[in-house]
């Protein structure tokens, strides 16, 4: 109930006095246009602040708090005057007025200059914990201090079972094995952080945050069979415990700063997860969209390092100067200078000697290849053209009601219309395949004219058409044209596509009897085909021989071509040639303003950069430095916060991509501080981070609803318990597989499938029913589509990485129950899961029944659990039962 | 701000108040992708005849997606009058033509994009990138369902094949996964994993609900307080609702000969989209908050869209065959049975088509962003009228130009929402379906 009604009034409850949405809207888009920052300020007015609102232009003062009909910037809106030939909706103008009369509230100073200062500008400060008796621990200490304050305190401590199960989920994303419960908690905080299955789950956590894909998306939407070597990086990475600056470093400049290593190479995976629309960029003829898509890119590098690893909208500034934050327009622009050499694709990572050898090995190679393929073709080209001959007439006369004939084409075509007298024709091509149009022969009939073996002296094109004339002595009948192109092989090399057959009686004057208009587009109506066994059942037994040795040879050459020395090949940040950066007006690449060099937000003040360094490389890499700094007063705090997210279900700034003003404010600012002060301390440690959270009483508490605090605090901003967590989708598929056993322990490596792309030319990714070892690796392994239909995950709020997911939703609905009730893999599972605990247990339905609680909950089942499961067992099946208990509650919900 | 995870994350497919009383209650989106071309149906330009055959210069040169220059081609198709309004309409889409006084047309119509796919995410989502929730996803958001038993929003692709882009047509982007349109595909198994395979009997299915809520019932007895867990219960109850309504919503044993007839369900060519029309109008009596259709499937070979590249001709015939005789149906039908008064049927197209030929003497015609038309009927609505035009040869949308933005303000308006104020907070901002943007079409309401 009331799902976005309620959202509203808590942002503005939580807000900072700021305009309301419409009139930031309005402030930030209309009026911006001609009176905002990087505009021509037109009347000497600038609406970026309070102040100069209040100050006004030329024509006097803007805005007079608290009374809007004495206020310009009202007035003129009613009037109409303002924007300029646009009558703004009542609702825009009510919001501005409420807002004047209100006292036009809006803290956020003057949104271009550093004036206010912002609490996640301002560096962290080592914060002494609070002294709490009984919290040894500093995070404890400050997270007491608050709950005392509301003389509110920690849960007792969950059950031993219920944290080893808690601490298993976080660190791992699997559940506990029935033996692991016999450990102490600091053993299993060790294990599993040394375990590779952490990396596996904190790296799908990464994966999220920077929507990693690995299809294009859009219309095109190429798969991206290379990407998954940034997902491995990320995972051992992690695993590593690779320090969190190098991790930023890496991603943002690991080809500047190992160029020759395709381990840190494909850090760079990160600047290019994101979707990337192929034909925009490439296949588009419209110049000013190319240059848009272009942008486009840039913007998608730049927002993602905004959010990722600042926390911060920079995207916002693309069309104007941020609305809420200190961020100008000018400041957007010289962050996408630093991505300016920064293109979308596969690159090769190598040494020249790798190089030079790979290419030493192939050259031969590929010269036997071209003869092999050349030899096939010489064998199957006039034995399909043949067939096709046949095919495409009895095509034609299956067609022979339809209005138009069928597709032009190679090897055969005919058009007909009423006969037709005249002296004079010609046939006037104007497009074919190759450098010049050919024509096995071209024959005018009833008339009887045939032309042989003509080929065009010059390339064809619709404004120099090339064309054959006839001339008869006495004036000919013709009613039909047949031609071809190359009757014998069917090459594309100088077919006609585009032509039209005239008529004339003086030469002068021409008439047109016939054209390819009259031929179906080929896409529209496809032609008939043959297969490669039609080819083979034609052939002579010589033939036949020879084409088998040369199909053979090809599939040695290719298996020797594979084995070639390898040059790796991946998707990562790919080098294209250094742009110009320009500041746009509006965002519009029509319009550049002024062109702006590389350099980091003017907000933060960062240390100067070679900025106008003519290198693509040191630039990109200074700005990871920047980044990747103890005194970016933003970047461990970002991170700590997003860990804390993970592991507590709320963060202590909620929104953990968005530290600016329209973001959350931290529930517990010197907490955080002491968290990123000391997580620098620690050699930006993300294992020491886990080990300091997990160790606390605050994790460690229980999940249980106390009233009284639940009524102060029912968000439990204040952690005064330990949330119950819904497993996500990956983490349910992984645990399903893991208990009934399957699990295949495949780490690393190419993508495994869940969708495949369609064949013929398609963009859709079908989902796959296949099933089977191959598909029972962690869900972090598989090829992650963008826009494909639909899988199971899906309904777990398992996002499309078109856009980054800080937070993912948690939903409950009815298609997601379905899903886990009736689709075929949790049916395979649960009966792979029966027969485990068969196996397992093999002395009775107690025993398995105490299994299976073992496994899925961490406990032991009631005396009364026993026998009313025992009973469903009887009646039904294991497998039922299992089915059963792989949907209930106590499973997917982890306390 | 505290609990603004929770309240978002948990947020549900529960129905909210409209802002103010709504014209329509339900809403039929249909797409048509590709590229439907509107000066060969409804935008009539009997200038573009007169200069049939000549080449656009100098500053009119008119600019293709894929750079093959032709010169301006009529539309192969004749035009005539219809109905009390006096439209004029191709003789592509006779029946649709006879609804033609039922219709609103806006002429004016401009996409932000000359390529498909930006072209297509913004007709579906509002944004010309991949990832934002999809039109169907906002109003589910915004107005929840009126029968809990059937899913809110609900899709039924072309049966050729699905729409270019696939699911981000309809995908929820960053709202709650109670918010994506769901698939409707075949009339025996309707959604995914409604029905257990075969192998599990009915019995068994009765059996495993059963126990399950008692497991779950006594776990949350255990866990007092916590609604998620209520609400998951909840969700199986609605399952094993919905496992009974689907199959009922989609068998039309029921209907008559002359509603099938009216459909085009006696036709080869136009039996699967009519179904799909007839599966709509079944889907919004029950309650359902927009169903979308396609009357067209993804690229490659034969094309089985409006993409008409080559040959405008045999694209466009065969189209229309699937489409005309359907949609003009469901229209009737609606009208007929007094639902058109509560619904709002949306006709569209990610944009239309040039009005010069795609190279000289050559056949197709390319994308046009510039001005193309879409139409809508039903509540709220003038009906026999049309809003905005575009320039003599049908190039650019010149006389009240209508944004993909004003246009979706429009039929969120229709439906009693603001399309300033359905909001969702994401990675820093408030999202709305219209951007920034948007004014609704004022003109074509009554």
């Amino acid at each position: 109930m009331l799902g976005w009604i309620s959202t509203i009034s808590l942002l503005a409850a939580g807000a900072p006095a700021a305009p309301p949405d419409a009139v930031g809207r309005l402030l930030a888009t209309q009026c911006a246009k001609c009176h905002g920052a990087g505009s021509a300020h037109l009347s000497d007015f600038d609406i970026s602040s309070r102040d100069s609102l209040l100050k006004g232009g030329k024509h006097g003062p803007a805005i007079v708090p608290g009374d809007a009909s004495g206020s310009r910037l009202y007035q003129w809106i009613v009037e109409g005057k303002m924007p300029p030939g646009e009558k703004l909706d009542a609702a825009t103008t009510t919001a501005v007025g409420d807002w004047i009369n209100a006292g036009a509230p809006w803290d956020g100073g003057k949104t271009t200059s550093n004036r206010q200062r912002w609490w996640a500008f301002e560096p962290p400060l080592k914060r002494t914990p609070p002294a709490i008796a009984g919290a040894a621990n500093p995070i404890d200490a400050f997270l007491l201090a608050k709950l005392r304050e509301k003389r509110l305190d920690f849960n007792p401590p969950a059950d031993p079972r219920t944290l080893i199960r808690r601490l298993y989920f976080d660190l791992t994303g699997l559940p506990p094995k029935s033996e692991d419960y016999g450990q102490t908690y600091q053993q299993a905080v060790e294990r599993l952080l040394q375990s590779r299955h952490y990396g596996e789950r904190w790296a799908r956590h990464w994966l999220d945050v920077v929507r990693f894909g690995e299809t294009d998306g859009g219309e095109h939407n190429y798969e991206r069979m290379n990407a998954w070597p940034y997902r491995d990086w990320v995972i051992e990475s992690l695993n590593q415990d690779k320090p969190y600056d190098q991790f930023i470093r890496e991603q943002i400049a690991g080809d500047v700063l190992n160029p020759e290593d395709p381990k840190t190479v494909a850090a760079t995976g990160f600047l290019v997860a994101g979707p990337w629309d192929s034909v925009s960029a490439v296949l588009n003829k419209d110049e000013t969209l190319r240059l848009q898509a272009r942008m486009d890119e840039l913007d998608d590098m730049v927002t993602t390092v905004g959010h990722s690893f600042l926390a911060l909208t920079v995207n916002c500034a693309r069309c104007h100067d941020h609305k809420f934050d200190p961020i100008p327009s000018r400041d957007y622009y010289r962050m996408t200078a630093f991505f300016s050499a920064v293109g979308f694709g596969e690159r090769e990572v190598a040494t020249g000697q790798q190089r030079k050898l790979r290419a030493e090995y192939l050259k031969p190679l590929r010269k036997e290849m071209d003869e092999a393929r050349k030899r096939l073709a010489d064998i199957e080209d006039p034995v399909r053209a043949r067939l096709l001959i046949t095919r495409y007439q009895e095509f034609d006369r299956q067609r022979a009601g339809e209005p138009r004939r069928i597709a032009v084409n190679p090897i055969w075509n005919r058009n007909q219309f009423s006969e037709t007298r005249a002296r004079c024709f010609r046939f006037v091509i104007s497009s074919h395949g190759g450098k010049k149009a050919h024509l096995d022969f071209l024959e005018l009939s009833p008339a009887g004219h045939r032309i042989e073996n003509w080929t065009a002296e010059e390339t064809a094109t619709p404004d120099k058409p090339q064309t054959i004339e006839i001339r008869f002595q006495q004036p000919g009948a013709v009613s039909e044209i047949r031609f071809s192109s190359d009757l014998r092989r069917g090459s594309k090399d100088g077919a006609v596509s585009v032509y039209r057959l005239d008529a004339s009686d003086d030469g002068q004057v021409w008439r047109t009897l016939c054209s390819s208009l009259d031929h179906v587009g080929n896409v529209e109506v496809e032609l008939p085909t043959v297969s490669g066994e039609e080819i083979e059942a034609a052939l002579t037994p010589e033939a036949r021989t020879e084409r088998s040795r040369m199909l053979a040879e090809i599939e040695r050459l290719q298996r020797n071509m594979d084995e070639a020395p390898a040059v790796v090949t991946l998707y990562a940040a790919k080098p294209r040639e250094l742009e110009k950066a320009y500041l746009l007006e509006r965002g519009n690449v029509k319009r550049p303003v002024e062109e702006v060099s590389p350099g980091v937000l003017s907000a933060l003040g960062g240390e100067p950069l070679p900025a106008d360094s003519k290198d693509a490389g040191p630039r990109r890499l200074a700005l990871a430095n920047w980044i990747a700094s103890s005194k970016n007063p933003l970047t461990a705090r970002v991170v700590v916060n997003r860990v804390w997210y993970y592991h507590f279900g709320n963060g202590i700034v909620n929104t953990p991509s968005d530290f600016g003003v329209n973001g959350d404010r931290p529930s517990h600012p010197e907490l955080l501080d002491w968290l990123a002060v000391a997580f620098i301390e620690n050699g930006w440690s993300l294992k020491w981070l886990h080990r300091q959270i997990v160790s606390t009483l605050a994790y460690q508490q229980s999940a249980a609803i106390e009233e009284k605090a639940f009524a102060i605090d029912a968000g439990n901003r204040l952690v005064w318990r330990m949330p119950l967590k819904r497993m996500d989708a990956e983490m349910l598929r992984d645990s399903i597989l893991d208990v009934s056993g399957n699990l295949n322990p495949e780490a690393s490596g190419p993508s495994f499938l869940l969708q495949k792309k369609g064949s013929r030319g398609s963009y859709i990714y079908a989902a796959l029913n296949n099933d089977g070892p191959e598909v029972w690796r962690r869900a972090v392994y598989r090829l992650v589509v963008r826009g494909g239909e639909r899988i199971m995950m899906d309904s777990f709020d398992c996002p499309d990485p078109s856009v980054a997911t800080p937070q993912r939703a948690i939903s409950n609905t009815p298609v997601q129950a379905l899903a886990l009730m009736n689709n075929e893999f949790v049916i395979r599972q649960a009966g792979l899961f029966a027969r485990r605990l068969e196996r397992e247990a093999p002395r009775g339905r107690t025993e398995q029944i105490r299994l299976a609680y073992h496994l899925l909950y961490g406990r032991k089942p009631e005396a009364k659990e026993i026998e009313r499961d025992a009973g469903f067992i009887a009646a039904q099946s294991l497998a039922a039962y299992a089915r059963v208990l792989l949907n209930s509650n106590e499973f997917i919900y982890v306390p | 701000m505290a609990g603004i995870a929770l309240a978002q994350l948990e947020a549900q497919a529960a129905s909210t108040a409209p802002h103010f009383a709504p014209k329509a209650k339900h809403v039929i989106l249909i797409s048509l992708p590709g590229g439907i071309s509107h000066v060969d149906t409804f935008d009539y330009k009997p200038e573009l005849a007169k200069h049939h055959g000549r080449e656009t210069q100098g500053a009119n040169t008119i600019k293709p997606f894929f750079g093959k220059r032709g010169a301006l081609m009529k539309s192969p198709w004749e035009f005539r009058r219809y109905g009390q309004s006096g439209k004029w309409v191709s003789d592509l889409l006779p029946h649709l033509a006879r609804q033609a006084d039922h219709l609103t047309f806006l002429h004016s119509m401009v996409s932000r994009s000359n390529a498909h796919g930006p072209a297509i995410f913004q007709m579906s989502t509002g944004f010309i990138f991949q990832g934002f929730p999809s039109v169907g996803s906002w109003i589910s958001y915004g107005l929840g369902s009126d029968n809990e038993n059937l899913p809110s929003f609900v899709v039924l692709p072309d049966p050729r094949g699905v729409p270019p882009c696939g699911v981000a047509n309809w995908g929820n982007g960053f709202l709650p996964a109670a918010h994506q349109g769901v698939v409707f595909g075949g009339e025996s198994n309707p959604i995914a994993d409604l029905r257990p395979p075969p192998s599990v009997s009915a019995p068994v299915q009765a059996a495993t609900y059963d126990l399950l809520t008692e497991i779950n019932e006594r776990h949350l007895m255990q866990n007092p307080g916590e609604d998620a867990l209520v609400a998951r219960i909840k969700a199986y109850e609605l399952a094993a609702k919905m496992q009974l309504t689907a199959p009922e919503v989609t068998s039309i044993a029921g209907e008559s000969e002359k509603t099938k007839e009216l459909y085009g369900l006696n036709d080869p060519a136009s039996r699967g989209f009519g179904y799909n029309c007839l599966l709509a109008r079944r889907l919004i009596e029950r309650g359902v908050r927009s169903v979308q259709l396609f009357n067209g499937g993804h690229f490659g070979s034969p094309r089985v869209n409006w993409d008409a590249h080559e040959d405008l001709v045999a694209n466009h015939t065969k189209n229309a065959r699937t489409f005309d005789r359907p949609a003009a149906g469901l229209i009737a039908d609606l009208k007929q049975r007094g639902l058109l008064s509560e619904t709002l049927v949306v006709v569209t197209t990610e944009f239309g088509r040039l009005p010069i030929s795609e190279g000289l003497g050559e056949g197709g015609r390319d994308h046009n962003p510039e001005g193309f038309t879409s139409f809508l009927a039903g509540a709220g609505l003038k009906a026999g009228y049309w809003h905005g035009a575009t320039d003599e040869l049908g190039y650019k949308a010149a006389e009240n130009p209508v944004t993909i933005y004003d246009f979706h303000a429009t039929i969120l308006h229709l439906l009693g929402i603001d399309h300033t104020r359905l909001t969702y907070y994401h990675n820093g901002l408030n999202r709305r379906l219209t951007d920034v943007h948007g004014h609704v079409i004022r003109e074509i309401l009554i």
